[in-house]
């Protein structure tokens, strides 16, 4: 009942948050002091390193998320469920973090805070529909039904991120034409600003594997201890009726 | 071909208990028309100005009455145990949620017809007859679009607290998409009418009334599972 030894901290997740404190530390020096001024945009550039790394992981863990809810969908397993929410905290965080990053980008390279740029509104709808699967677990008591719910949820904002950004993108944009073009069609970007980038998007990958194996950790407490509660209340029930 | 039926019978349904009950017509009728008039407000009395927002003026009041009709469409069966004894019978729960989509569409397709002339005459805007079937096209399947994230995700509210609150929080994001597309056609067709613009929006717009419909029907069943 109480404390098992395999409740213990296991030492992997000390490795991987200093790995990823580590990660942060060699990303944010190459970008703020190695990486040579871009030709257009000057010393501003540095900010690019960190919100173009940060935007990849917020879609990421949001696929990640939707993908966990499909495997709780067919399999029923609450680990599924744990991991789904696991992720969605992190991709409600990064995308926090994305519209930040990208407002305090476009403050001076485009001179406003806010276009309603193509990447920049499907982060935002993204955000909100992440916000709506948390309000909804919120409302939902019985954990089954819970995880389904936003299961199902998720997979709709899954299909509708490529819709909402083929439509933000042809709506207007302003959002200056992508360096890296997954296409197919090259890289145009500096290749030691591009090493740089991609150092910077694995510091922010390993963030997110970090807090997800933190979340999960808790998630998994959280749904024994439920369970135990349960069992608990089950036998007290049962009291009740042997002493009638 | 009976679950075919069945979907028919459900929607069938749908329209019998509203046509007795007429709940659902008068308030989105009379609150879109309202919306738009509240719009024609706040937009002053810049001529040149409202004859721009008509499209835009258009769907807005078309969205927000939408979410009131699909958020009503459940209620009725989830009173007296109705769902439970619909979802005995033996059809695929994806016949029940095409049934309630195919009521809500085909109203919000006859609200939206009746609601772009008062539209145009409210705003000023200029039409040509030629324009008329690329602007009901474009109704058909910018409410069908609609409908279906409405409906689904009405189902999925049904039975929780604050529904009336949170339906569009949830939905409003996933139909941007839609309503963009949706907006963007009308725009194009009325005024210099561009029909050719309108029609690739149109294309687009069915593109993505097509996603939707596919993902929502694929995992409806999980929505109504007990």
């Amino acid at each position: 009942m109480t404390h098992a030894p395999s409740e213990r901290r296991p030492a992997w997740l000390n490795v991987l948050a200093a790995l990823a404190v580590l990660g942060l530390a060699a990303g944010a020096w190459t970008g703020l002091v190695t990486s040579p001024p871009d030709v257009n945009q000057g010393e501003l550039i540095r900010i690019m390193y960190a919100h173009v790394s940060v935007a990849w992981i917020s879609f990421l863990a949001t696929g990640v998320a939707a993908i966990a809810g499909m495997i709780f969908l067919w399999r029923g397993a609450r680990l599924a469920d744990v991991v789904s929410v696991a992720a969605a905290e992190a991709a409600l965080l990064f995308g926090a973090l994305t519209i930040i990053g990208g407002m305090t980008y476009s403050r001076p390279t485009l001179n406003t805070f806010w276009t309603w740029d193509a990447k920049l509104t499907l982060t935002a709808l993204m955000v909100a529909l992440l916000v709506g699967v948390f309000v909804v677990r919120g409302l939902i008591d019985d954990p089954q039904r819970r995880g389904r719910v936003s299961a199902v949820i998720l997979i709709v904002v899954l299909a509708s991120l490529p819709l909402n950004y083929l439509a933000a993108e042809w709506f207007r944009t302003l959002h200056p034409a992508k360096a890296i073009d997954l296409t197919g069609g090259g890289v145009t970007m500096d290749p030691i600003m591009l090493q740089i980038l991609l150092l910077n998007v694995v510091a922010a990958a390993l963030i997110f594997g970090w807090l997800m194996a933190e979340r999960i950790r808790i998630g998994l407490r959280e749904a024994r201890a439920l369970e135990a509660r349960e069992a608990r209340e089950r036998d007290r029930e049962d009291e009740v009726v042997r002493v009638r | 071909m009976t679950d075919l039926k069945a979907l028919l019978a459900i929607a069938g349904k749908d329209f019998r208990s509203e046509a007795r009950s007429r709940a659902a017509t008068v308030a989105t009728v009379f609150f879109s028309s309202v919306t738009l008039v509240i719009l024609a407000f706040a937009l002053g009395r810049d001529a040149e100005l409202m004859r721009g927002a008509m499209p835009g003026a258009l769907w807005v009041a078309l969205a927000f009455s939408g979410v009131i009709s699909a958020a009503q469409s459940w209620q009725g069966d989830l009173q007296e145990g109705a769902l439970d004894q619909l979802l005995t019978l033996p059809f695929p729960r994806a016949a029940l949620f095409l049934g309630k989509l195919l009521a809500n569409w085909l109203s919000m397709t006859l609200l939206g017809a009746l609601l772009l002339p008062v539209a145009v005459a409210f705003f000023g805007a200029d039409v040509a007859a030629a324009a008329v079937p690329t602007l009901l096209v474009t109704i058909a399947l910018g409410t069908l679009g609609f409908a279906v994230i409405a409906t689904f995700y009405a189902a999925l509210t049904a039975n929780l607290q604050a529904r009336e609150s949170l339906l569009p929080v949830l939905m409003f994001p996933v139909v941007v998409p839609i309503l963009l597309a949706a907006v963007r056609a009308t725009e194009a067709a009325v005024g210099s009418g561009d029909i050719a613009l309108a029609r690739s929006w149109i294309e687009l717009l069915a593109g993505f009334d097509l996603v939707y419909l596919v993902v929502t029907s694929a995992i409806f069943h999980v929505v109504v599972e007990e």
